[in-house]
């Protein structure tokens, strides 16, 4: 694909892109942003380097793509800016954000469409952030595999993940739980992905406990083969952007007990089909 | 199912029962062997006990249900190709069947059954399981069952025997074959679930990895107790399984006594399925 105002150079055949000419501190050109998000479709996750935002302009920039939603742990949120989750690690923490591979809140009935961080403090190595390709994934099952898998759903549940972590308390109607088709289609471009994982995935409908537990656990161990992958090594003041749709990411907790510290817009998804 | 001319008494629910009032010994009278054979296709494994069998009269019970076969592995004891010796003392680095398996399941068509009969056993240990593949097969979810039923399945003899050091009775290797994983019984006609951990390899059409899970998730499910009879022999106790539904997996808890018996195979010729 021709960019005319924006430059994008590939990670990896299948995923990544670092974007170059853009200050998202200013708000984007009809061109502009229809480049950028031409290039998130493309490359399924899109890296911008030395940007400078505030968290009104890191606002501002997700609202271009869709509705910010408010994380389910937000409770981790800058003062009157309850949209923006605080990612941060340092000497004191027990875990971070994303340790596993993992589709963001896939428990939801509508999981987010994408999200966008932004990291300020990073430490001098480690805490890169890999990501993968879940239409690479799909497109590199068997066709009896895919065949089977096109007509199954799986369940995803909060109450793992987030039980007695972030701080997190439910609501009336618990921990957040949803179903969705194993395999779903993207809704702009169209290709399959595969769409379970290892953190919110709980099971595969309508197959023994036996069966499903086998599944998944080939489908998570399949969606770490490494040519699915990019790994973005951030500097400070670099933003990720990534389709939550055909993407999983996965946080390198390799550097305890530095710190590291950044905040996420999170733009609402439709429901998976 | 009422039978007239011999004792049936069910073990479980799914597999296995115990035979009286035969002497196997002596030819079989046309209803009795009916009835034997209609006991074998309702309980899959069945059983006999104190039974004293000379080789030519364990061949000839056999024979009534077909042809027997030469067992594919160069005999080590034993002079008769139709007979296998199946042994275990003190210098035994392995014995028969220590994994659950179908017999010779990489042969292009695998046996119909095989007939044990153990002569000498220690006091206690040397059980044999047996495990119904039509209750493995019909305790898979629906969407399971459909997916596997579109399948073929790699069988191959190498996979066990090579490992064991044991070398074909002819030509360079053994036999590699595929079959369905979800067969019907020629005879019942109900489905039953044909893969074993000791000959499947993989699944035809998947990746590795697909297929590794598939069949481990599988070769679990076979471990399933409620699929499962567990047969304690005694001295001169006879058992015989239709291998194509029920697999099998010898206990070998008794090292370094002895135990000791004779196994015919029979093929499975279609011919002789209502001899």
């Amino acid at each position: 694909m021709a960019y005319q105002t924006i430059e994008v150079t590939k990670l990896t055949p299948h995923i990544g892109a670092e974007i170059g000419g853009v200050d998202l501190s200013r708000p984007l050109g009809n061109q502009q942003f229809q480049e950028v998000h031409d290039a998130l479709m493309e490359n399924l996750v899109i890296f911008f380097r030395d940007q400078h935002l505030t968290h009104d302009q890191h606002k501002d920039f997700g609202r271009l793509f869709g509705n910010l939603v408010a994380h389910p742990a937000s409770r981790h949120s800058p003062e009157g800016h309850p949209e923006i989750l605080t990612i941060h690690a340092d000497e004191s923490s027990k875990h971070v954000a994303g340790e596993e591979w993992h589709s963001d809140v896939s428990c939801d009935a509508n999981p987010p469409m994408g999200s966008i961080l932004y990291l300020t403090e990073i430490p001098e190595t480690g805490g890169d952030t890999l990501f993968a390709s879940m239409y690479a994934a799909y497109d590199k099952l068997s066709e009896p595999m895919k065949g089977f898998l096109d007509g199954l759903t799986a369940t995803h549940d909060g109450e793992p993940v987030y039980r007695g972590r972030f701080g997190y308390t439910p609501g009336d109607k618990g921990f957040p739980r949803a179903e969705h088709p194993v395999v779903r289609t993207h809704p702009v471009t169209g290709r399959k992905a595969l769409f379970v994982n290892g953190n919110f995935t709980t099971k595969i409908n309508g197959l023994t406990r036996l069966e499903s537990d086998a599944l998944l656990q080939m489908l998570c161990r399949h969606a770490e083969t490494p040519e699915f992958h990019c790994r973005f090594r951030w500097q400070k003041n670099s933003v990720a952007f990534w389709d939550n749709r055909c993407v999983q990411h996965h946080a390198m907790w390799d550097y305890y007990p530095q710190r590291r510290h950044g905040y996420r817009v999170t733009i609402e998804g439709d429901r998976p089909f | 199912m009422a039978y007239q001319t011999i004792e049936v008494t069910k073990m479980t629910p799914h597999i296995g029962a115990e035979i009286g009032g035969v002497d196997l010994s002596r030819p079989l009278g046309n209803q009795q062997f009916q009835e034997v054979h209609d006991a074998l296709m309702e309980h899959l494994v069945i059983f006999f006990r104190d039974q004293h069998l000379t080789h030519d009269q364990h061949k000839d019970f056999a024979r009534r249900f077909g042809r027997l076969m030469i067992h594919p592995v160069k005999p080590r004891m034993g002079v008769d190709p139709e007979i296998t010796p199946i042994h275990a003392d003190e210098n035994s680095t392995h014995v028969a069947g220590e994994d659950w398996h179908t017999d010779l399941s990489f042969a292009a068509a695998p046996p119909m059954g095989s007939i044990l009969y153990i002569t000498e056993l220690p006091p206690v240990g040397g059980d044999t399981l047996f495990a119904s593949m039509y209750a493995a097969y019909e305790a898979l979810s629906p969407k399971m069952q459909d997916f596997l039923s579109g399948l073929v399945a790699v069988h191959d003899g190498e996979a066990r025997f090579r490992l064991l050091g044991l070398e074909p009775r002819s030509g360079d290797r053994f036999a590699e074959t595929e079959h369905p994983i979800v067969r019907a019984h020629p005879v019942t006609g109900r489905k039953l679930l044909f893969v074993n951990q000791e000959f499947t390899t993989r699944i035809k059409g998947l990746n590795k990895v697909e297929s590794d899970a598939l069949l481990h998730m599988l070769w679990r499910h076979i471990e399933t107790p409620e699929l499962h009879c567990r047969f304690r022999w005694r001295e001169n106790s006879v058992a015989f399984w239709d291998n194509r539904c029920a697999q099998h997996t010898a206990m070998w808890d008794y090292f370094p006594q002895r135990r000791h018996g004779w196994r015919v195979t029979i093929e499975d010729d279609p011919v002789h399925y209502r001899a």
